[in-house]
C-alpha cells in the first residue's frame, strides 16, 4: 500500500515558527509522525512521500500549494493519503483540510486527517472529511495515530465506517440511512426505560440549533411602502409554468398582478404536497390576500402593493435549497424597490 | 418581512421575528366557514395586523 | 378488560371449494367471498389472488394490508364502527391467522407525490428482504368500484372490502383449535403489585389535521377525527380493530396490520410481562391543524396522561408527514415539564443528508429521540415474474425494473415502529 503524508514544518522538522514561510518539499521516506502511522499500518504499509510545508506558506499560497500536492500525490501513485494529526494548530489544520479536500475529490482516493474540535480547520473541513479527534495535546500522539490508521484500513478495505464515537473521528454532521436489529419501537421503550432510570443514553438525533435571523429594520412609514407578497403555500398560476415541484421545491415563481384586483380560481392551481389545497383552490386569497390588499391600497393603507407576487412550496426541503432561494428572492426584492414584505406560510 | 402562518412552533423554532398567526394551515388568510363579506372582513384585518408588525421595532 | 388472541398458523392460502382451514392451509372459496364483498353496490367487480411468502412478485398499489382476525361470538365486535356498531374493542376472543395478511389495492395512487404505481408490496429480491411484510403469505383483494363514484366513497368501500375479506378468512378458523393462546396480562393505571416499576404510558398520534379527513373516512371507531380530543384507549382497543390508518399515504408509512401487532404497545406489553415497567395505559390523539387546535390537543393529551394515568414516563409517535413533528415534542416537553420522562419517534425529512436541515424541533428537555430513515435508501428492483396489479394498465410499470425508495415499499417505513432503518448522523 503506497501511502503519501503531509506534514507542517513543525512536525517536519524543518523548524518551528521562524520556518513557518518554508515552501512545499518533497521527501522519500516517512519522516517524524508518519514513522509511528506507517508502522501502526502494519505488513506492507510504505508512506512512500512526506511532503512539507511552512503552515503561513501554506495558508498564504493555498491554490498552489493545493495544487501541487495533488500533482504530487497523483505522481506517486498513491492508495491512501494522510495529513497531520494537526492538534489545535491553525493553520496547519486549515491548509491540511484543503489538501486532503481537494486529493478526495480529485484523486478519489481514500484520505485521513487529524484535528482538534477547535481547530479552524475542522469548522471548515468536517463535512467533506473524515478527521479523528486528535484532542489538543501533541502528547497523545500516539493514540491519534492508532485511531488514524484504524480508520485508513477500514477505508481501504472498504468496510463500514461506525459512528463518530465508535472511530474517534469528529462528527461530519451528515445523515445516512442504516438497518438496524431493533424496531424502532423496541428502540424507543429502550431509550425511554435508560431516561427514566437515570441510565445513560444515546439519543439517535440532535436537537436542531439555528442561525440567529436578524431583526430587520421596521418600515417607516407603511403608508408609503411598496409592499410585495411572497408565499411558500405553492400558488401558481394553471398548468404551473415554472414547473415548481409540490415537494422540496428547488424553484420559485414570480405572477403578475397587474390590473388584477382579485385572484380567480380558474386561474390558480396549488403545487404543494403537504396540505389539503382544496379551500386555497376554492379562494387564492385565502393564500394571496389580493383583495385585501387592493382594498388597503385604495385607501391609502399601503404606498402602493407590488405588481407581482414570489411563490413556492415549502415542504420537505433541505435548508441549503432553501436558503439559495431565499438569497435569490431578497435579490429580485431589491432590485423592484420593495420596502416590505409579506410572507404567507403554510 | 413579516410572516403570516398557522405553523407558529416552526416560525418560532427557527426564530423568525415577526410572525403574524394565520388562520389555519389549510387557509392562512381566510376562513370558509364564514360568508365571503365576513371572510373578506377577516382577511382585511389579517393583512392590517401583519402591516402593523412591520412597522414594530420590536419582536413579534 | 381481556383480550385473547388465538393463534393459527398459516403457511399457506389456496382457492378451494369451501373455505376452510385445513392444518396450516387456508383454502379460499373466491365465488363465496366474492359475492359477499360485491353485496356492496358501490363495487362493480373484485379481483381476489394469493402471494406466496418471498414470492417473486410485486404488488401495488398498496392502499392497506390488515391481519385477518375475526372475534369469537359473545366477543366484542369486529372492527367497530366500520363493520359493526362502536363497541368498545378489545375484549373477548379474537381469531388470528398468524402468517397471513390481506393486501388490499387500490386502482391508482392517492397520493400524487408516490408516484403512479403508489406502495408497492414487494415479496422478494434486494428490498423485499428487509419488508416484514414479504414473509407472509398474502391474500390479495383489488376492489374496483363504480368510476363515478367520488375518490371518497370509492375509498370507503375499499376500506370497508378489505375489512370484510379479513374477517370472513379469519372466521375459517372459529372451531379450529388454535396452536397457541396470548391473553395479555392486566395493564392499566390502577393494576397492583407493581411498585418500584416505572410506570409507563403510550401517547401516540392518530391522524394529522394536515388533511381534513373525508366525511367517510373511518379512523377510530368508525369517526374520521372531526372535533377529536385526545382520549383514554385502553391498549388492545388499538390491538383489536378500533383503530385505521388514514386513507392518505403518510410519511413514514401506517398500515393496520401494525396496529393490530403495534410495535410499540406489543413491546410495552412484553416488558410490563417481564416485569421492567408498569404499562399503565394510552392517550389517542392527532396532530392540529392550527395553533389553537394544536394548543388544545397537546395540552389535553398530556394532561389527560398526566391526571389518568399518573406515569413516570411516557413513549410518543407522530402520524403523518413534517408538522406532526411539532405536536408531538410540544406534548412530550409538556409532559417533561409535569415530570413525567419522554421518548419520541421521528422521520428523518433532510433531503440533502445534512444535519442542519433535519428540522424538527428544539426543546432540551426532549432528547430522547428515536430517528427513522429512508430519505437515501433506494433500491435497483430487477423486473419481477409476477405482478399484480390494482388496475391492469399499472401492469408493466409495476413489473419493470427500477429504482424504487425505501418510502415507496409497504412495511420499510413505518411511523407505528416497525421500522428497521434508522438515519444515523455521523
Amino acid at each position: 500500500m503506497r501511502i503519501v503524508h503531509y506534514v507542517n514544518q513543525f512536525f517536519g522538522g524543518v523548524g518551528g515558527e521562524e520556518a513557518a514561510g518554508s515552501p512545499l518539499e518533497e521527501r522519500a521516506g516517512a519522516v517524524g509522525p508518519g514513522l509511528l502511522f506507517e508502522q501502526m499500518m502494519g505488513e506492507g504499509a510504505e508512506i512512500v512521500t512526506t511532503l512539507i510545508c511552512g503552515d503561513n506558506h501554506a495558508v498564504e499560497h493555498q491554490d498552489e500549494v493545493v495544487a501541487s500536492v495533488v500533482d504530487k500525490v497523483k505522481k506517486a501513485r498513491a492508495e491512501l493519503f494522510v495529513a497531520g494529526p494537526c492538534f489545535e494548530a491553525g493553520r496547519y489544520g486549515m491548509a491540511a483540510g484543503a489538501i486532503c479536500a481537494a486529493v478526495q475529490s480529485e484523486l478519489g482516493i481514500p484520505v485521513v486527517t487529524g484535528m482538534s474540535e477547535e481547530n479552524p480547520g475542522t469548522d471548515l473541513y468536517r463535512e467533506s472529511l473524515y478527521i479523528i479527534d486528535s484532542g489538543r495535546q501533541t502528547a497523545e500522539m500516539r493514540g491519534v495515530m492508532v485511531k488514524m490508521a484504524d480508520l485508513s484500513k477500514k477505508m481501504m478495505n472498504n468496510e463500514k465506517i461506525g459512528s463518530p464515537s465508535e472511530e474517534g473521528y469528529l462528527i461530519r454532521g451528515l445523515i445516512r440511512d442504516e438497518f438496524v436489529e431493533q424496531t424502532a419501537g423496541r428502540r424507543l421503550v429502550d431509550m425511554l426505560l435508560a431516561k427514566v432510570k437515570g441510565e445513560p443514553f444515546e439519543s439517535e438525533m440532535v436537537s436542531t440549533f439555528f442561525e440567529p435571523i436578524f431583526m430587520s429594520v421596521a418600515v417607516k412609514d407603511i403608508s408609503n411602502a411598496k409592499v410585495m407578497v411572497i408565499t411558500d403555500g405553492g400558488l401558481v398560476p394553471k398548468g404551473n409554468p415554472d414547473n415548481i415541484e409540490g415537494m422540496a421545491a428547488t424553484r420559485w415563481g414570480t405572477y403578475n398582478l397587474e390590473g388584477l384586483d382579485d385572484l380567480k380560481s380558474e386561474d390558480y392551481e396549488i403545487s404543494h404536497g403537504g396540505y389539503d389545497p382544496k379551500f386555497v383552490q376554492e379562494d387564492p386569497h385565502r393564500l394571496v390576500p389580493l383583495d385585501a390588499l387592493r382594498e388597503l391600497e385604495k385607501e391609502g393603507a399601503i404606498g402602493e402593493l407590488h405588481n407581482e407576487f414570489i411563490s413556492t412550496s415549502g415542504l420537505g426541503n433541505p435548508l441549503s435549497n432553501t436558503r439559495r432561494m431565499g438569497k435569490e428572492m431578497v435579490e429580485k426584492v431589491k432590485e423592484e424597490g420593495v420596502d416590505a414584505v409579506i410572507l404567507t406560510s403554510t | 418581512m413579516v410572516q403570516v402562518t398557522s405553523a407558529m412552533p416552526i416560525a418560532k423554532m427557527i426564530g423568525s421575528t415577526r410572525v403574524i398567526l394565520g388562520h389555519g394551515i389549510v387557509n392562512v388568510t381566510g376562513d370558509p366557514t364564514l360568508s365571503p363579506e365576513e371572510e373578506k372582513k377577516l382577511r382585511c384585518q389579517l393583512v392590517q395586523q401583519a402591516l402593523a408588525a412591520l412597522e414594530s421595532e420590536e419582536k413579534i | 378488560m381481556q383480550l385473547t388472541l388465538a393463534r393459527h398458523p398459516v403457511t399457506e392460502i389456496n382457492f378451494g371449494d369451501k373455505t376452510r382451514l385445513d392444518g396450516t392451509s387456508l383454502l379460499v372459496d373466491a365465488e363465496e367471498l366474492r359475492a359477499l364483498l360485491l353485496a356492496d353496490d358501490r363495487l362493480q367487480s373484485v379481483d381476489l389472488e394469493t402471494v406466496r411468502a418471498g414470492e417473486n412478485c410485486r404488488v401495488g398499489p398498496v392502499f392497506d394490508i390488515i391481519e385477518p382476525r375475526a372475534k369469537e361470538p359473545g366477543s366484542s365486535p369486529d372492527f367497530p364502527g366500520i363493520l359493526n356498531t362502536p363497541a368498545t374493542a378489545g375484549m373477548g376472543t379474537t381469531h388470528v391467522l398468524d402468517g397471513a395478511a390481506v393486501t388490499v389495492l387500490i386502482e391508482g395512487s392517492v397520493a400524487d407525490t408516490e408516484g403512479r404505481v403508489g406502495r408497492v408490496l414487494e415479496m422478494s429480491g434486494p428490498a423485499g428482504e428487509w419488508s416484514p411484510y414479504s414473509s407472509l403469505q398474502h391474500f390479495i383483494v383489488a376492489p374496483h368500484a363504480r368510476p363515478e363514484l367520488a375518490t371518497h366513497i370509492k375509498l370507503n368501500a375499499t376500506r370497508r372490502a378489505g375489512m370484510k375479506a379479513v374477517v370472513y378468512l379469519a372466521q375459517a378458523a372459529m372451531g379450529e383449535t388454535s396452536a397457541e393462546t396470548t391473553t395479555f396480562d392486566a395493564v392499566g393505571p390502577m393494576v397492583e403489585g407493581r411498585e418500584g416499576l416505572p410506570r409507563v404510558a403510550y401517547v401516540g398520534q392518530i391522524f394529522s389535521r394536515q388533511r381534513s379527513p373525508e366525511i367517510d373516512e373511518k379512523v377510530i371507531y368508525g369517526a374520521n377525527t372531526n372535533g377529536m380530543m385526545p382520549l383514554l384507549l385502553h391498549p388492545d382497543e388499538w390491538l383489536d380493530g378500533a383503530i385505521v390508518p388514514s386513507y392518505t399515504l403518510s410519511l413514514g408509512g401506517a398500515e393496520t396490520y401494525f396496529y393490530q401487532n403495534h410495535p410499540v404497545i406489543t413491546d410495552l406489553y412484553r416488558r410490563h410481562e417481564a416485569g421492567e415497567l408498569s404499562f399503565v395505559g394510552t392517550v389517542a390523539t392527532i396532530a392540529g391543524s392550527d395553533n389553537e387546535d394544536r394548543d388544545r390537543n397537546c395540552q389535553a393529551a398530556a394532561n389527560l396522561a398526566k391526571w389518568s394515568l399518573k406515569p413516570d414516563a411516557a413513549v410518543l409517535t407522530k402520524f403523518g408527514g413534517g408538522v406532526p413533528h411539532s405536536d408531538m415534542a410540544i406534548t412530550a416537553n409538556l409532559l417533561e415539564g409535569a415530570g413525567i420522562r419522554t421518548a419520541v419517534m421521528v422521520s428523518d425529512m433532510a433531503k440533502d443528508r445534512r444535519i442542519e436541515s433535519a428540522l424538527l424541533f428544539n426543546f432540551p428537555d426532549v432528547d430522547a429521540i428515536v430517528y427513522c430513515g429512508g430519505v437515501d435508501t433506494i433500491w435497483k428492483v430487477p423486473r419481477a415474474e409476477r405482478v399484480v396489479a390494482g388496475h391492469p394498465d399499472l401492469t408493466e410499470a409495476l413489473a419493470m425494473s427500477q429504482e424504487i425508495g425505501a418510502a415507496s415499499i409497504v412495511g420499510i417505513l413505518n411511523q407505528q415502529g416497525a421500522t428497521r432503518l434508522r438515519a444515523v448522523i455521523y
